[in-house]
């Protein structure tokens, strides 16, 4: 499992990394982390909440980072897809993806792995029950779901 | 007989594009960029049938951030289309749906393009709007394009005022038929409209140098796009490059042209690049969604309870352009017939014109209209003789050596093994105890897309492969499925293979990831290719062995020859060096299916290619009170010819049950005058995790006559059959028929009331 950091100077940390966000406090979160930090892995989909794409971690919390802006992020740790490896090392939560048939276009998917990651940092051992409910946030169109509940379970297993 | 355990296809292999999925560094079409690039919003009509008197964009160019505005009069074209040329860039003189594109913003943020859309002055007359295929079908009825005749369009579609094609299959007589039958049974029936619901919106960025184009845009056939572009913009089509980034999902909503021409409109007016990409709330209103279908059929038996006659009606609601409508006017009425064997058929469909969002090819186009009608019908038919539903169908179906509808060949046959597996693994003849609990099955067929697909294949002199196929990765893995063809047959690794795909500046045709084909076409082109490679390969490598090229075959990693052997990556230095490389094309074809023209008027699709067979069973329970449904368990059996990867079939089949779980029982994009009522996803559900059930996929393998090995179409046929199989188990629960979809708890219960 990945290591929150904190960051040591800045407006806020994004995987471990101090940023300045002057001029973009009422952006939403989303369009600061593609547009002006490139990190174009957490996506945009519905742009309303409601369908999970650009879920990242803030403070270890999942959120829609479409509702909420750049400057209201002001002292915490923010986290997104590109922060999940570390020195190319997957975590256990990617390599079961990988193994389960869990992503098919795979739009969803770094909005999936960082609400699982939420959901293992508070609950090492979910049943399948509690991985649904919580999974519930996340709108995948294609793999309708089960080989994305069985990819967690098995992380958690082997995590 | 001997059964070789074959070492990449039939294995649970990750797909090759999975680690950069998963860290997040693929780029999509919604995320490419362009340096100095602009951004695009449309505007859009605010009536659905209107005239337009007048466009003033003088203020709106004004506006802070604004680099253009672009019209109708800014496109060198009139229409296009690709089977009736009916559908516009924007809208010239009459606006045909609400959301019809009248203008489009560049501006150097997206939100000062929006800013600037309201500044658009356009004056409008309105019309009289023609909101349904009732309305339009009418004799008197108001034109939704009223110059429809001076179109150009396909020569086999037969067409008037609002109905863009009039189909027919006709086999014997049905009326004599009818008339001797022992007893006759009519229904209707009514399908919604469902958007294909793909994450990622659609998106593109375009730039031109001098009368050169470049679109990048996550499209499902790049050659297409380049086709449509050129005779947009009256280039010669190899001016443009249609390249496509990651597709976030498509379902066929990507099939057709989106916004890539809008994005190049804006980029040639601007003189740089842009960029368009939808809204949540455009998506919605204006994505290619399935047809809605107004269904009446009419089934003849016997005293033997063999089916003798089947006659129906077919209404398709296009929406303001035919798109693919007047296909699935014709796949429909194959889809109405059904897996059966019928010496008597009279079925005709229209496509038709309304004052709504144009349609689209939504996987399996066609499909559960049609199965949903078919297989409900055959229920209800059983039921009101007294005879089981799955012993009515055992003994109408197809079976190895029966012709289709339309006279066709139907390959290798397993209606009958899939039904049999389904009801076993449901439970079919184990009695249903608890109140309110019941079981439904349902068969089908469906067709695989065929054309040609092409592939370069590269063996570098490392030993490792690059791969240029024109066809894109839609998502569903069925580019991870074509190479484990050729993995298998070079004697390479998965991952040893490197694909570059989609881009028709440098990769060879291919008809676009479309039709359940992807993995099948491709992979026979792979397999061509590897065949080609060995012509180059082996006499080098016999060279080196001393011995006949003959005599070599591919080993892993290695030609061998008897006990000798010598590395590929060696054989492909050499010949690097001293030869051009090893390198091949590969070429696939797929061969047309005949079938008898003298059944069929307008039917644009009138054979199931390759077909595939399948059924499905569920358990579920209602709820008294609510009408709510619960579903227990649902089971696929789907005949797949040879699971090349059996992991990412099962997760088309559990993906396509799950999202036909969502059309059966709740989504539906609600049309009123010309309005849509629910334009966002908390109004338009889509199956989240706690929607989903456990989905049982039972894979059958009677090899077809097309695919690597015998594989048939996958990714498809999971949407056919849940909307007819749940209907059936929602009756067989409560006693209440449903026959519109969505079959919604309010429908189930006001049923109940009403004594259905």
């Amino acid at each position: 499992m990945p290591e929150l950091e904190s960051a040591p100077d800045g407006d806020f940390s994004v995987n471990g990394n101090p940023v300045d966000a002057t001029g973009h406090d009422g952006r939403p979160l989303v369009e600061f982390l593609r547009d002006v930090l490139n990190l174009t892995g957490t996506k945009i989909g519905c742009g309303n909440g409601e369908c999970g794409a650009c879920t990242v971690l803030v403070d270890g919390a999942a959120m829609c980072s479409c509702i909420v802006t750049a400057g209201s992020m002001r002292g915490s740790d923010v986290m997104t897809v590109e922060g999940l490896a570390s020195d190319g090392r997957l975590t256990a939560l990617q390599e079961s993806f990988m193994r389960n048939g869990a992503l098919q276009c795979g739009f969803c998917t770094p909005g999936m792995l960082m609400s699982a990651t939420e959901l293992l940092l508070r609950n090492p051992n979910p049943t399948r029950q509690e991985i649904v409910h919580f999974m519930n946030g996340n709108v995948c169109r294609c793999t309708g779901y089960a080989q994305i509940v069985e990819a967690i379970e098995e992380a958690a297993r082997h995590g | 007989m001997t059964v070789h355990k074959r070492r990449i296809v039939g294995n649970r292999l990750p797909r090759i594009d999975a680690t950069s999925k998963v860290t997040g560094a693929i780029v999509y079409g919604a995320d490419y960029a362009r340096n100095g690039m602009i951004h695009g919003a449309i505007l859009r009509s605010p009536h659905p049938h209107a005239r337009i008197r007048n466009i003033d964009a003088r203020e709106a160019l004004a506006a802070p951030g604004v680099f253009c505005v672009v019209t109708a009069a800014d496109i060198p074209s009139e229409r296009f289309g690709s089977f009736v040329k009916d559908i516009d860039v924007f809208a010239k003189e009459v606006v045909r749906y609400k959301g019809h594109p009248v203008a489009a913003v560049g501006a150097r943020t997206r939100e000062e393009a929006e800013a600037a859309l309201p500044l658009i002055r356009v004056e409008y007359e309105e019309l009289p709007v023609v909101a349904t295929v009732e309305e339009a079908m009418a004799d008197d009825a108001r034109l939704v394009h009223e110059e429809w005749e001076s179109y150009e369009a396909n020569a086999t579609l037969v067409r008037r005022g609002n109905i863009a094609n009039h189909t027919r299959l006709t086999v014997g007589d049905a009326d004599a038929a009818f008339a001797g039958a022992w007893r006759v049974f009519e229904h209707s029936f009514r399908t919604n409209l469902q958007h294909p619901g793909y994450t990622e919106p659609r998106a593109a960025v375009a730039e031109w140098d001098q009368d050169r184009l470049t679109v990048w845009s996550s499209t499902q056939t790049p050659f297409e796009q380049q086709s449509t572009l050129a005779a947009i913009f009256r280039i010669p089509a190899s001016n443009v490059r249609v390249s496509v980034p990651a597709i976030g999902g498509a379902f066929g909503g990507k099939l057709r042209i989106g916004v890539e021409h809008v994005a190049a409109a804006l980029a040639r007016k601007a003189r740089r690049p842009a960029k368009v990409m939808l809204t949540l709330e455009e998506e919605i209103a204006t994505g290619y969604c399935r047809q809605p279908a107004h269904i009446r059929l009419k089934l003849g038996v016997d005293r033997d309870l063999r089916i003798v006659a089947k006659a129906g009606r077919m209404l398709v609601d296009c929406g303001a352009m035919s798109g693919s409508g007047v296909g699935v006017a014709s796949s429909g009425l194959l889809m109405l017939a059904g897996p059966y064997v019928i010496p008597n058929l009279a079925i005709e469909g229209f496509a038709v014109y309304t004052n709504k969002a144009p349609t689209g090819s939504f996987r399996a186009p066609s499909g559960p209209q049609g199965n949903f009608a078919c297989e409900s019908q055959m229920d209800m038919v059983a039921r009101e003789l007294g005879v089981d539903p799955l012993e009515f169908r055992l003994k109408n179906i197809v079976r190895d050596g029966d012709k289709g509808p339309t006279g066709q060949e139907m390959g290798t046959v397993s209606v009958e093994e899939c039904l049999l597996k389904a009801a076993e693994a449901i439970g079919w003849d184990k009695p249903v105890v608890e109140p309110g609990r019941g079981r439904g099955i349902a068969c089908g067929w469906w067709t695989m897309t065929g054309q040609s697909s092409n592939v370069f294949v590269k063996v570098n002199p490392d030993g490792r492969v690059v791969v240029n196929s024109g066809c894109a990765e839609i998502g569903s893995g069925a580019i991870t499925g074509a190479m484990q063809v050729l993995a298998e047959e070079l004697g390479v690794d998965l991952e040893d293979i490197t694909v570059v795909n989609a881009d028709t500046a440098s990769t060879p045709f291919d008809f676009g990831a479309q039709g359940s084909r992807t993995a099948s076409m491709v992979g026979n082109a792979c397999a061509d290719a590897v065949r080609n490679l060995a012509a180059k390969a082996f006499p080098v490598a016999a060279q080196i062995m001393g011995v006949t090229a003959d005599s070599c075959s591919f080993g892993y990693k290695a030609i061998v020859s008897g006990n000798q052997s010598v590395p590929l990556a060696q054989v492909a230095a050499s010949l690097q060096s001293g030869a051009g490389g090893l390198i091949a094309e590969g070429s696939y074809i797929q061969p047309g299916t005949p079938f008898d023209k003298d059944r069929t008027s307008g039917m644009v699709i009138p054979v199931v290619n390759s077909p595939s067979y399948h059924a499905h069973a569920v358990d579920l329970t209602v709820d008294e009170e609510t009408g709510e449904v619960t579903i227990n368990k649902y089971v696929v059996a789907q005949d797949v010819g040879f699971a090349i990867n059996p992991t990412y079939i099962e997760g088309q089949i559990e993906g396509g049950v799950i999202q036909a779980i969502g059309q059966t029982m709740y989504e539906e994009i609600v049309w009123e005058n010309g309005e849509v009522r629910n334009g966002n996803l908390t109004d338009y559900k889509m199956p989240t995790a706690e929607d989903a059930p456990e989905v049982v996929s039972i894979l059958v393998e009677r090899a077809g006559l097309t695919g690597p090995y015998g594989a048939k179409g996958v990714g498809e046929p999971p949407v056919i059959e849940p909307p007819a199989t749940l209907a059936n188990a929602v009756h067989d629960a409560s006693g209440v028929r449903v026959t519109d979809l969505p079959i919604t708890p309010e429908k189930i219960a006001l049923g109940r009331v009403r004594g259905n």
